[in-house]
């Protein structure tokens, strides 16, 4: 077996001691307020660096979170990859997920480090709120710190066992590990959304009278946003570690040194995108399920995230998913070029592109303009007279409906494309999935228009339908596909490995496109708060209360990213001195691939 | 591969550029915080109604749904005039108040239920300055000082403000609610940046209630380190029975212990 850089004994114990050592501070971190002793007034001084201690507990909250959220969605989709290599009995998918897994042991450290920043800022930078979070959720944040010991045994076991517990029972016992490992990172997440969504929308019998002694810690927990925001961020734990990883293909096929690890590193960096962009597809909704329950909770909330003075965030944001949208069917597109066959699908791109361009358009439309009474003058009212009308949801989910469709297109088209299908109903089957789509456009066309002329809570449900037509069709489609493509013939292998380069820097734009979005959707949750550390509860005096424009928010979200993927490249660094010498070890070339965009 | 390294990070830093550059050219809007109100008994309608005006428009964050004619009705110009006609058994400034602090009481037709009871963010004299701006769009002002009572309690009220004044207090539960053992101790147990709270036992009470509410206006023997670090926001979060209950507390009422006007004061 060649030796690998992570199995040397003194990495073990140091990273052992390292996070022990986080551990304990965390802890009593945890213990010193409910013993008294926190000492400072209701804020800490801070000043370093031009951050005041708002900025400084923002850096140290979003990098723990870019790190955490990669920690958590790497090895959902790294067991799954497992899996996928247990069934169809290909070792390089074992290879594949084993890699990834890699990848987790320096990013679990990063993770750490940063959380124990952050609760030592909270603690000392604001005590008062503090001492208010850990009288409510102490016995939580035991289980917190205790989960990370189970968490770190259980990756020791899983990433260390791999080799030893290579197959027959020995090897489901180690996919066991792998899905104990996400249970206890599920667990650790949920119980810190708990916290910040309490934060957001605390239960409605908790008030600013209302002793934190007094307050069930069940209630706290299980409060109105919890559960969405679990889902939303389970889901979107996948899209990021799918960029991530898909970054990391990108930087090591840039590197590689001969066509084998070429051809290893495309093929790693379709499949991250593959992760990324089909989870993706399914996290509006659970972002919609967000926004509705903060509306329920409160109204006014809603209301100020999407009408107020944070409206323009989601021109922002539809400017980012835009981006991702292009970026990422630019990719298929050019990937197509290495698939034989795939040149009687490339009259369709242009096409593809102009839906995407024009819902793009359409997404980034505003709706209420900033202007002065001069301006709305010459508009003839607060809307522009044109632009008004996209800038409404009709329009918007509509467009993203219609994007969504497009990708999912480009997708089947890329997965077809090196295939004949040999079944006598193959005709008839894929003029089945064209009347499918179409059915699905026309759908959400429909309900797009017919929103113009209901009322708004008429119109908000229409988008279910057009979310339900868009989800129907995939499963619809993938199905048929499925059945469709059973003992194919193949048109020629996929010349994995000759991808231009351009190719590469679309991986690394989509992976620095999610993570800001991630940042900037965190400064959305944030801020909805406003001047209340708790919403309503407790509030926030210090001279920080404000919230930001987006100018300054965009400027330390551009540096929280630009920090986390300088310590993400040092990780890449560090896998990649791993990873060479066992790269170097025989495994046959990547063949076609088994699941989507291969066989 | 440097020439590659730095393609990479030159691909990282421009698409950074770029989403902050346009996130810089767009209009930038901060969020408002709730400032106190300096309201004397001899405040002018129009003096009220220009404080209400700045509400209205910034922190009452009003406009994300007044003006759009939307989601709420639109009220610049208009409410002035028909404010008195929505509820006959109420005055427009009656009605305008309940508006506010019981919005679903009277929803106007054609809109939905949706507003929420301001009373939490906004004090009473703030309340009392945005009915009196609602008052000057297209009608009289009859806001006066009398509506908005008490001029001292400028603090954001919360719905339970009444109740707090009418219950009796325990002083041991305030201490702790307002964190105060984060800087001070209490039988031993609590911080060190400010003098321990048996130093105030036979203090007058006066004094005493000065430092909760003015913590600048003395600073304690020994702590002049920590000049200006407790809030001076005690006198509006907490009710005057609290203030009362607290000072009387800290003197230790029921020790007989006179009052020595000493230098070891809390608040530093």
């Amino acid at each position: 077996m060649v030796a690998q850089a992570g199995d040397r004994p003194h990495r073990r114990l140091l990273s052992w001691a390292g996070r022990a050592t986080l551990v304990a501070a965390l802890a009593a971190l945890i213990a010193l307020p409910l013993l008294g002793q926190a000492a400072g007034p209701e804020y800490g001084n801070f000043s370093a660096f031009g951050l005041d201690r708002r900025g400084a507990v923002w850096i140290a909250a979003q990098l723990h979170l870019m790190f955490a959220a990669f920690v958590l969605g790497v090895p959902m989709f790294a067991v799954a990859i497992e899996a996928i290599g247990i069934v169809n009995k290909q070792e390089r998918y074992d290879k594949l997920a084993k890699e990834f897994t890699r990848l987790l042991l320096v990013a679990y450290s990063a993770t750490a480090i940063w959380g124990a920043i952050l609760v030592f800022l909270l603690s000392t930078l604001y005590p008062r709120f503090w001492t208010y979070l850990t009288a409510i959720f102490a016995p939580s944040m035991w289980v917190y710190v205790g989960l990370f010991f189970l968490e770190s045994f259980t990756l020791y076991l899983y990433y260390y066992g791999w080799e030893v517990w290579k197959t027959g029972l020995s090897k489901r016992v180690h996919l066991c590990f792998g899905i104990l490992l996400n249970v206890w990172g599920t667990t650790v997440m949920f119980i810190a959304n708990g916290w910040l969504t309490f934060m957001m929308s605390p239960p409605a019998e908790v008030t600013a009278d209302t002793a934190p002694q007094n307050v069930r810690l069940w209630s706290a927990l299980a409060n109105a946003t919890w559960m969405p925001i679990n889902i939303h961020r389970l889901i979107a734990n996948v899209v990021f570690g799918g960029a991530i990883v898909g970054a990391y293909a990108a930087y090591r096929f840039l590197a590689a040194r001969d066509d084998e690890e070429r051809a290893h590193y495309d093929w790693m960096g379709y499949t991250g995108n593959f992760i990324a962009i089909g989870a993706l597809i399914v996290l509006p909704f659970a972002g919609y399920w967000l926004g509705r329950e903060i509306y329920e909770y409160n109204q006014q909330m809603g209301i100020t995230m999407m009408g107020g003075f944070m409206s323009w965030l989601w021109i922002i944001q539809a400017f980012l998913i835009g981006v991702l949208f292009l970026a990422g069917n630019y990719y298929l597109w050019i990937g197509m070029g290495r698939i034989p066959g795939a040149e009687r699908f490339q009259p369709y791109i242009k096409w593809m592109l102009l839906v995407l361009v024009g819902g793009v358009l359409v997404w980034a439309t505003p709706h209420t303009m900033i202007a002065d009474r001069d301006e709305i003058a010459a508009m003839g009212g607060t809307h522009h007279p044109f632009l008004g009308v996209l800038g409404v949801m009709s329009a918007k989910n509509t467009a993203v409906n219609l994007m969504i469709l497009t990708t999912f297109l480009s997708f089947l088209l890329y997965r077809r494309a090196n295939k004949n299908p040999v079944v006598t109903w193959a005709r008839a089957g894929t003029i089945l999935q064209g009347i499918a789509f179409a059915i699905a456009a026309a759908v959400v066309i429909f309900y797009g228009v017919y929103g113009y002329f209901v009322t708004a809570i008429v119109r908000i449900g229409f988008s279910v339908y057009q979310v339900g037509a868009v989800l129907l069709t995939i499963v619809f489609v993938i199905g048929l596909d499925i059945a469709m493509m059973r003992g194919a013939e193949s048109r020629g292998e996929i010349r994995w490995g000759q991808m231009p380069a351009r190719s590469q820097y679309a991986l690394l734009i989509l992976a620095v496109t999610f993570t800001w979005l991630m940042g900037l959707m965190g400064f959305a949750r944030s801020g909805i708060r406003q001047y209340w550390h708790v919403y309503e509860v407790v509030r926030d005096t210090s001279e920080q209360a404000f919230t930001p424009a987006l100018g300054p928010a965009a400027t330390m979200i551009s540096i929280c990213v630009l920090l986390f993927f300088s310590l993400v490249g040092l990780i890449f660094w560090l896998g990649g001195l791993a990873e060479r010498s066992v790269y170097r070890s025989p495994m046959p070339a990547p063949a076609e691939p088994a699941s989507a965009g291969g066989r | 591969m440097w020439k590659t390294n730095l393609k990479i990070l030159l691909t990282v830093v421009g698409t950074l550029s770029v989403y902050t550059l346009v996130a810089n050219a767009i209009p930038q809007v901060q969020s408002a915080v709730p400032e106190e109100l300096t309201i004397g008994a001899d405040v002018t309608p129009d003096e009220l109604a220009a404080m209400g005006g700045e509400i209205f428009n910034g922190v009452g964050g009003c406009t994300a749904c007044h003006g759009l004619g939307t989601r709420a009705p639109d009220l610049l110009g208009e409410i002035g005039t028909r404010c008195a006609t929505r509820e006959p058994e109420l005055s427009c400034k009656e009605y305008l108040y309940e508006s506010l602090t019981n919005p679903t009481a009277y929803v106007v037709e054609g809109f939905q239920p949706i507003m929420v009871d301001q009373s939490r963010t906004l004090s009473e004299p703030q309340l009392w300055a945005v009915v009196a701006f609602l008052e000057s769009q297209g009608g009289t002002i009859d806001v006066t000082a009398d509506d908005i009572g008490d001029l001292s309690a400028t603090a954001p009220a919360t719905g339970q403000q009444e109740a707090r004044d009418a219950q009796e207090v325990d002083p041991k539960a305030l201490i702790t609610t307002y964190g105060c053992v984060a800087c001070h101790s209490l039988e031993g147990q609590g911080g060190q940046v400010g003098p321990p709270f048996e130093s105030l036992r036979g203090k007058e009470l006066e004094y005493i209630r000065r430092s909760i509410v003015d913590p600048n206006a003395d600073t304690a023997k020994g702590y002049e380190a920590f000049a200006g670090t407790m809030p001076p926001t005690f006198g509006t979060v907490m009710s005057e029975a609290e203030i009362d209950a607290l000072a009387k507390f800290l003197r230790g009422d029921g020790s007989g212990e006179g009052g020595d006007d000493g230098d070891g004061g809390d608040g530093a």
